[in-house]
């Protein structure tokens, strides 16, 4: 059963801690490597996930990974949220923009993802200090992008419409447990970016 | 980080606009990311006071977008791209 991060310490020996059980600790991870994966494919396809692949199904893109050449219509939607246009008036400055600065935002977002993958793995007690806590940070919006992106939230209003619709399905649809996974990961951020703030 | 609170309240999203500096980064609203997210990046990345990172995301959510910063094209740029590195929907574009 998880407990919130909170606040510890203060100055330099400030950490933010939780409590993740083993399951949840999983699911977050896997979620984590998910989106790694979609910002830089590894090399072999091939990943021996189990189940939870299942359960969040078109998270990645199945067996092909994306191609970071690959032409505008291919693109996974995922990625516009992850990465998206810089510019809403002038497409050439957008795509000057993306060609400099997407490598460096995908490798970038790739080690705060892998960062907060690792420190997972280590014991239920999650215990950042500030450089880890602000990349785990980073690393669930960027989780909740993805999923956010998969859920087709458009606007503030339809997670309430979305939420409203999975009361009346079985606890095993996908979409039921997608939202589970989103609303447990806002939960997760909004803890650990509150005491973020107290300061 | 902290400021003279006589400094800070002379200081109006408006005001922050200087004249010779035509390029500004925008934040726009999604549904996905958090309040206390946005004002902890606003506050992290630009140094701004609470008060201000909370009124700026403020008007992010209620008007769908707001001006966070002002300056050089190429300043703007850099600001996006942190931006984005934190997962905001920001633009740069020459101030209208």
């Amino acid at each position: 059963m998880a407990r919130a991060f909170r606040r510890r310490g203060r100055g330099e020996h400030v950490r933010y801690v939780a409590t993740l059980d083993a399951d949840e600790r999983q699911v977050v991870g896997g979620l984590m490597n998910q989106v790694r994966d979609l910002l830089e494919p590894p090399e072999a396809v091939g990943t021996g996930d189990d189940g939870f692949d299942e359960i969040v199904a078109g998270l990645t893109l199945g067996g092909d990974a994306p191609d970071r050449t690959e032409p505008e219509e291919e693109r996974d939607p995922a990625l516009d949220r992850l990465l998206p246009s810089a510019s809403r008036d002038d497409e050439a400055a957008a795509a000057e923009f993306r060609r400099l600065t997407e490598g460096g935002l995908r490798h970038r977002k790739a080690v705060a993802l892998a960062a907060s993958v690792a420190v997972l793995e280590v014991e239920d007690h999650v215990d950042l200090d500030p450089g880890q806590a602000h990349q785990f940070l980073t690393a669930l919006t960027d989780v909740r992008l993805v999923l956010g992106e998969r859920l087709g939230l458009r606007d503030d209003t339809d997670l309430d419409t979305l939420e409203a619709l999975v009361d009346g399905l079985d606890a095993d649809q996908p979409l039921v447990q997608l939202v589970a996974l989103y609303d447990f990961t806002t939960w997760l951020q909004e803890t650990l970016a509150s005491a973020l703030l107290e300061r | 980080m902290s400021l003279a609170p006589v400094t800070e309240e002379v200081v109006t999203p408006e005001g922050d606009v200087a004249p010779d500096t035509p390029w500004v980064t925008i934040v726009w609203n999604d549904p996905v990311n958090l309040m206390s997210y946005v004002t902890f990046v606003l506050q992290q990345h630009f140094g701004y006071e609470r008060k201000k990172a909370e009124k700026l995301m403020m008007q992010v959510h209620t008007e769908g977008r707001a001006v966070v910063a002002n300056g050089p094209r190429e300043a703007m740029e850099a600001d996006t791209e942190a931006l984005h590195g934190y997962g905001l929907w920001a633009t740069f574009q020459k101030d209208a």
